[in-house]
């Protein structure tokens, strides 16, 4: 809230692992240390393929895959960041991609992947709506009005395609196919890269594999879904309405009492994250080798991308990483799954190491002593094992998620009045939205007992609203 | 600045490991990398095919004379129902063959829901059972469990169950089929089609019943093409359903199998199928379905082109074979496992592209039939 508040914790954006560095007042910025965490993940990846002997972790096709997987994912927790932003925990956020599955099969039949893509984010958006009456005009637990809007997506979907569908495609649960948008690849740099790639050089290989899945085979869905992370950053963080929206989800009266509409911000959020969510479910259907709606093929990736949010401490950046490491997961487990994975438990223990050292170098030898056994007892179990159990594969990103929680939860900050119930009529006095809602969504403001009125904003980033483009630059 | 020094010492300390060189060893020896094409395009070094049969001999029930208007049918479907191109479907078609031809009392047709409680499943059957309807016919192995605790408060009434056996319940008829046996041709029609003597398979859900495609498939193509190389991939392990219904993951685990240079691909993984399929005609590769005759659904009508044949799951016939055996009140001698040679499991034709060695897969089915070939039932490594 104050300026001082930077010296508590600069970096809330640096994701988990970031340490609290008190002895030094500069900030490192939001894109240094992005680029940083892509550097040390370009490193790790490489020396773990080159050591290992497995060229798929880092060629290419499986960096390919693992963009395709991580779009719905990405989409989706664009959707959340931005209802939990302001300040709605959205976990209807599957009913919504749901809902952006079936609208973009239909109107995508009838006018190609351009409609598609829009009546998506409305069909999604629909839902947004839907969840924005129940919780904010209504004060409905948020989650209730999100698990309802889960089950009226399916329940939704399934009437309108068994009465729209079935005569098209003589199946009920499926759509007739799609068109889908086309692909693009930035030539001659793909070129280039394939010829690095094909070379198979340590470290020059692995990074020109890694580019090129990233630059071969783009929808343009992809290409808007990756603008769509600095486009939410800069609108949330950079504007006068970011500015205010987030107000509403850290402290909703201080923003009422400073002339915010609150529920026009908290009602807009939601109908984007909606929007965006519903993008997320077009994903799934207008993407190349996406055959069209089906019943059921969502599976989740709604509450994975929520997942990937507060993996990204619902941060921009942080949850692209977040969405990145599901997406690489399930792309890697679908090739040669158990020694590629198995290979990644390497990649984990040399991380780990390296984390134990940069402890034991700063002298905090509690710390750096478990990590070091962490390291150890992660080498062990590579060495004494030759696969990872198919059983396990598959709960691969779910396990990374969780132990990163574990560890970093203490770091993790959501927005102050996530999930807390604002009501204008009982004067700004806010009350327990939920139960527990404090429980979901990990740590952070959430979980302390409700602040009495008018109490504290978040404890580093919520600045009074009004002071337009003066927000420091917390970016992720 | 502490996190560039912490990051400097990141890349020294990997680099230090890497001098070292602490990785195991032989990691990766079990895979070539990408695009390993293996012989080139002269396909596989084909085993010698059995001799051509005059006529496969496959029976079926006479049902001239049988009258089925005493039976009140009730038909309990999975997840779907009627009109899901696939099990209920052909279930479906089972039971108004059986109207057609020897005429049914009454029908009553109820339909599971997504994750429904085994409660629902339990109510369900015995509001069937309360008002008399038998023979109660449950599609899919999701009503075994419930089958059998309804079975055993209503001794009188028959019922059928497809794709699962009951222990000890004497009034439960299994409607059990033998994949494995249809998958083995799907199996020799893939090495027969293969450029690269290397092909896949792609199975949705980890359970027996999936390794028993499995199983088949791997055997069929090793009998066909000894030195054949062969992609696995399972899309979800056993009890997470989801791998059935996601066709974006069948089509990345096709995608990888194309990648390692496989050019047939077989699946048995469900709706997620269709991602398979479309895989494939990206891929410039072939495709063989499953349970139904895929090359005739319209939801899959685009990749069309790419599906060589279908291992048939005929569930219409078993559902029919039965209602024939009880209007005949003749459960004896009625099937155990519906197989080659009841016409329960059969390969499709449709599209005409295994036209070319269909005396091939019928010397194969006949071997089976009769006993020559015996085909595994789990996989063995």
């Amino acid at each position: 809230m104050t300026l001082g508040a930077t010296s508590q914790d600069p970096n809330t954006s640096a994701g988990p692992v970031t340490e609290k560095a008190p002895r030094s007042r500069r900030r490192i910025p939001g894109w240094l240390m992005g680029a940083l965490w892509v550097a040390v993940v370009m490193v790790l990846l490489s020396t773990t393929s080159f050591l290992t002997g497995l060229p798929q972790l880092t060629s290419s096709s499986t960096i390919e895959s693992a963009a395709r997987f991580a779009l719905p994912i990405l989409l989706a927790a664009l959707g959340g960041l931005w209802a939990e932003r302001a300040g709605i925990i959205n976990i209807g956020l599957e009913g919504m991609m749901i809902f952006g599955t079936w609208g973009a099969a239909f109107a995508g039949y009838y006018w190609g992947p351009w409609a598609g893509l829009l009546a998506a984010a409305l069909f999604g958006a629909v839902g947004g709506l839907l969840h924005a009456v129940a919780t904010v005009t209504f004060g409905v637990n948020h989650i209730v009005s999100g698990v309802a809007i889960n089950l009226l997506g399916l329940g939704v979907t399934k009437y309108l395609s068994s009465l729209i569908f079935y005569p098209l495609s003589g199946n009920p649960r499926e759509s007739p196919p799609v068109p889908k948008f086309d692909t693009y690849s930035a030539q001659p740099l793909a070129g280039w890269l394939g010829e690095l790639e094909a070379m198979q050089r340590v470290g020059i290989s692995d990074v020109a594999g890694i580019l090129r899945g990233l630059v071969i085979g783009v929808s343009p869905l992809a290409m808007i879904g990756i603008l769509l992370v600095p486009v939410s950053y800069l609108v949330l963080w950079r504007s006068r309405f970011g500015l205010r929206l987030r107000s509403c989800g850290e402290n909703p009266k201080a923003a009422e009492s400073l002339g915010v509409n609150v529920y026009l911000y908290k009602y807009s959020a939601v109908i984007m994250s909606g929007a965006l969510a519903g993008i997320g479910g077009a994903a799934l259907v207008l993407n190349p080798g996406q055959p069209g709606y089906s019943e059921n093929q969502v599976n989740g990736r709604g509450y994975i991308g929520l997942a990937a949010m507060i993996f990204g401490n619902w941060r921009p950046g942080g949850l692209l990483g977040g969405s990145a490491l599901f997406g690489y997961a399930d792309g890697l487990r679908l090739r040669q799954g158990e020694t590629t994975v198995h290979a990644l438990l390497y990649g984990a223990a040399l991380l780990v190491l390296v984390l134990a050292v940069v402890h034991l170098v700063r002298g905090r030898w509690t710390n750096g002593a478990t990590a070091l056994g962490g390291a150890v007892a992660l080498y062990a179990v590579y060495w004494f094992t030759d696969g990872i159990p198919r059983e396990l594969l598959a709960y691969a990103p779910h396990l990374v998620t969780l132990v990163v929680l574990a560890v970093a939860a203490q770091k993790l900050r959501g927005p102050a009045a996530n999930g807390l119930q604002y009501s204008r009529e009982t004067g700004g006095r806010r009350k327990r939205g939920g139960k527990e809602p404090g429980a979901l969504v990990g740590a952070g403001g959430p979980g302390a007992p409700p602040p009495p009125p008018g109490g504290r904003a978040g404890p580093d980033e919520a600045e009074p609203p009004g002071r337009g483009g003066a927000a420091p630059p917390t970016g992720g | 600045m502490r996190r560039p020094r912490g990051a400097a010492l990141a890349i020294a300390l990997t680099g230090v490991l890497a001098v070292v060189g602490c990785a195991k060893d032989g990691g990766g020896t079990s895979t070539s990398g990408e695009g390993g094409g293996g012989e080139g395009a002269a396909g596989c070094q084909l085993a010698d095919p059995p001799p051509v049969p005059d006529e496969v001999e496959v029976s079926t029930p006479e049902t001239a004379d049988v009258d089925g208007s005493e039976l009140r049918v009730g038909l309990a479907y999975d997840i779907g129902g009627r009109g899901d191109a696939s099990f209920n479907d052909a279930a479906a078609a089972g039971l108004d063959r059986a109207e057609e031809e020897f005429g049914l009392g009454d029908v009553r047709e109820l339909t599971a829901e997504a994750n429904e409680s085994e409660d629902a499943k339990v109510s369900r059957l015995r509001q069937l059972a309360d008002e008399g309807f038998s023979p109660i016919i449950g599609v899919g192995f999701a009503y075994a469990d419930a089958f059998e605790t309804v079975a055993a408060d209503y001794p009188d009434t028959d019922f059928a169950l497809v794709d699962a056996a009951v222990e000890g319940a004497d009034n439960i008829t299994p409607l059990l089929f033998a994949e494995h046996e249809g998958s083995f041709l799907a199996g020799v029609a893939a090495a027969y089609k293969t450029d690269n003597c290397h092909i896949g398979f792609v199975g949705g859900v980890e359970t027996p019943l999936i390794q028993k495609f499995e199983a088949g498939f791997l055997e069929g193509a090793r009998a066909a093409a000894p030195d054949i190389q062969i992609e696995n991939t399972y899309l979800t392990p056993a009890g997470d359903i989801t791998g059935f219904q996601d066709p974006a993951k069948g089509n990345e685990a096709t995608r990888a199998q194309l990648d390692a240079g496989a050019d047939v691909v077989y699946h048995a993984a469900g709706a997620s199928g269709k991602g398979v399929f479309e895989a494939a005609k990206a891929g410039d590769a072939l495709a063989i379905g499953v349970d139904s005759d895929q090359y005739n659904q319209e939801t899959v009508a685009e990749s069309r082109d790419v599906i060589i044949t279908s291992m048939l799951k005929r569930v219409d016939v078993a559902v029919f074979n039965y209602l024939a055996a009880v209007a005949e009140e003749d459960l004896a001698d009625f099937p155990e496992v519906f197989d080659l040679s009841v016409d329960g499991v059969d390969y499709s034709t449709s599209g005409g592209m295994v036209d070319d060695i269909a005396d091939v897969l019928d010397g194969y089915k006949a071997q089976i039939i009769e006993g020559e070939i015996e085909v595994p039932s789990s996989p063995t490594g």
